[in-house]
C-alpha cells in the first residue's frame, strides 16, 4: 500500500514536471523584449557595427561611439570594422558607409606600420584592441572631436617605390602608405588601379593593424599595373610583380612598396 | 493519505519543479534577436545613429532602410518616438535637432522605391 502511495507521488511529480516545462517553454516561455544590442543575430549586428560607424562620420565623438561598440561586446572592434568595411566594399555598398567603417578601424587601431617598415606579412601583424569603454549604456551627450580622414589640399607625390621580395606574404602585392605633411598615416585615401583587363578601387586604412594610412591589392604575375590615388598628382605606371628568388634559388613573384606623401603647406 | 491527494501533490511539485526549470535554471534562450526586440534606450539610441548616419551621408533612402529594421511601423513614426524619448531622457538639443531633421526630410520626401527590409 505504501508503495503504490509513492508510485502515485511520482507519477504525479512526472505529470507535473512535464507540464511545468510545456508551460514555461511553449505557453508562456521568457520573452526577451528588452534585449541588448550583443544579442542581434550577426547580420543585424553588422548593420549596427556599420551604423556606429556612419553614425561617428558624423559627430566625430569617440568616447560616444565607443560606449556604442562596448554594447555588441566585441573582442577586437577594430578588427570586426575592418572585417566589415571589406566585405561590404565586395558587396559594392554605399561608399560613404565603407568610408566610414575604415576610418573608425583606423581610429581605433592606429599604431606604427610595421608591415612597411619590416617587411613583415600582413597575416602577421597583431591586432591591437581599442580601449574598452567604462559603460554599454548609451549616452545622451557629445563631445565633438576631429574626424581623421584624408587631408585636403597638396596633392600626394610618390615618395619612395621599392621591390619587397618576402616569402611570407604568399603573393604579390602593391603595398601603399599614404601619409600627410607630418608623416603620419592617412586614412580613407581612395586608390584606383587599372590594368589591361580591368580596374579596381580600394582605400587606405581598411588593415588598421598595419596603420591607418595602409593598403594593399593583390597583384596577378605577369599583369601590369597603373595605381592612381585620388587626391595623387600623377599615376605610377608599369607596376608588374618583380621575380624574386628564395635561399634555394626558386623564383616567386614579389612586391611594390609605394610611399605617397603630402608636401608641407607653404 | 488518499491516493488522489499523494497524486495532486506530486503534481504540484512537479509543476513547481517545471516551471523553475523552464523560467529560471534553462529559459528559452534568445541569441538571434532583431533591432525591433532592444530595449528602449538601445532603440532610441539606434534610430539616433541612423539619423547622425543621414546627417553624415545625406542617403534618405539608406536611412530608411535602416529604420526598416526597426519593425513595421512607419519611419515617421520611429523617429518621433525617439524625439519623446530623448526629450524625457535628457538627449542634448544637438541630438534632438538631428533627429528632427531626419523626421522633416522624411515627412518631405517619399521613398524613391520599395525598400527592402535588410
Amino acid at each position: 500500500m505504501r508503495g503504490r502511495g509513492v508510485l502515485l507521488l511520482l507519477i504525479g511529480l512526472l505529470i507535473g514536471l512535464a507540464a511545468g516545462l510545456y508551460y514555461s517553454w511553449v505557453v508562456n516561455p521568457v520573452e526577451y523584449v528588452d534585449s541588448a544590442p550583443s544579442s542581434l543575430r550577426q547580420n543585424f549586428k553588422d548593420d549596427y557595427l556599420a551604423l556606429i560607424a556612419s553614425a561617428y562620420a558624423h559627430t566625430g565623438d569617440l568616447q560616444r561611439t565607443r560606449a556604442r561598440l562596448a554594447s555588441l561586446q566585441l573582442d577586437d572592434p577594430a578588427s570586426a570594422l575592418s572585417r566589415l568595411a571589406q566585405s561590404r566594399l565586395a558587396e559594392g555598398r554605399p561608399e560613404s558607409e565603407v568610408l566610414a567603417l575604415a576610418q573608425l578601424a583606423a581610429v581605433l587601431g592606429q599604431r606604427p606600420v610595421p608591415g612597411l617598415a619590416t617587411g613583415a606579412s600582413p597575416g602577421t601583424a597583431t591586432p591591437i584592441a581599442p580601449t574598452p569603454s567604462p559603460t554599454a549604456s548609451p549616452t545622451a551627450t557629445r563631445t565633438p572631436t576631429p574626424m581623421p580622414t584624408a587631408t585636403p589640399g597638396a596633392p600626394y607625390t610618390l615618395l619612395d617605390q621599392e621591390e619587397v621580395c618576402d616569402i611570407r606574404l604568399g603573393e604579390a602585392q602593391m603595398q601603399v602608405l599614404a601619409l600627410d605633411a607630418a608623416g603620419e598615416g592617412v586614412p580613407g585615401v581612395e586608390l584606383f588601379v587599372i590594368w589591361d583587363a580591368g580596374q579596381d578601387r580600394f582605400y587606405t586604412g581598411l588593415k588598421p593593424e598595419l596603420g591607418p594610412g595602409y593598403a594593399d591589392f593583390t597583384m596577378l604575375p605577369g599583369v601590369t599595373y597603373t595605381l592612381q590615388l585620388s587626391s595623387g598628382d600623377r599615376p605610377v605606371a608599369g607596376l608588374m610583380a618583380p621575380e624574386c628568388f628564395d635561399d634555394d634559388g626558386n623564383s616567386f613573384p614579389g612586391s611594390w612598396r609605394l610611399i605617397f606623401q603630402q608636401p608641407p603647406q607653404p | 493519505m488518499r491516493s488522489s491527494s499523494r497524486l495532486l501533490i506530486g503534481l504540484f511539485i512537479g509543476l513547481l519543479l517545471g516551471v523553475l526549470y523552464g523560467w529560471v535554471i534553462r529559459p528559452v534562450e534568445y541569441i538571434d534577436t532583431a533591432p525591433d526586440t532592444l530595449r528602449e534606450d538601445y532603440y532610441s539610441e539606434y534610430v539616433l545613429m541612423a539619423a547622425e548616419a543621414y546627417s553624415a551621408d545625406g542617403d534618405l533612402d539608406l536611412a530608411r532602410v535602416r529604420l526598416a529594421a526597426l519593425g513595421p511601423r512607419p519611419p515617421v513614426n520611429i523617429v518621433v518616438s525617439a524625439i519623446d524619448y530623448g526629450l524625457e531622457h535628457g538627449y542634448s538639443q544637438l541630438d534632438l535637432e538631428t533627429l528632427n531633421r531626419l523626421v522633416v526630410d522624411l515627412r518631405a520626401v517619399p521613398p524613391s522605391a520599395e525598400i527592402d527590409t535588410p
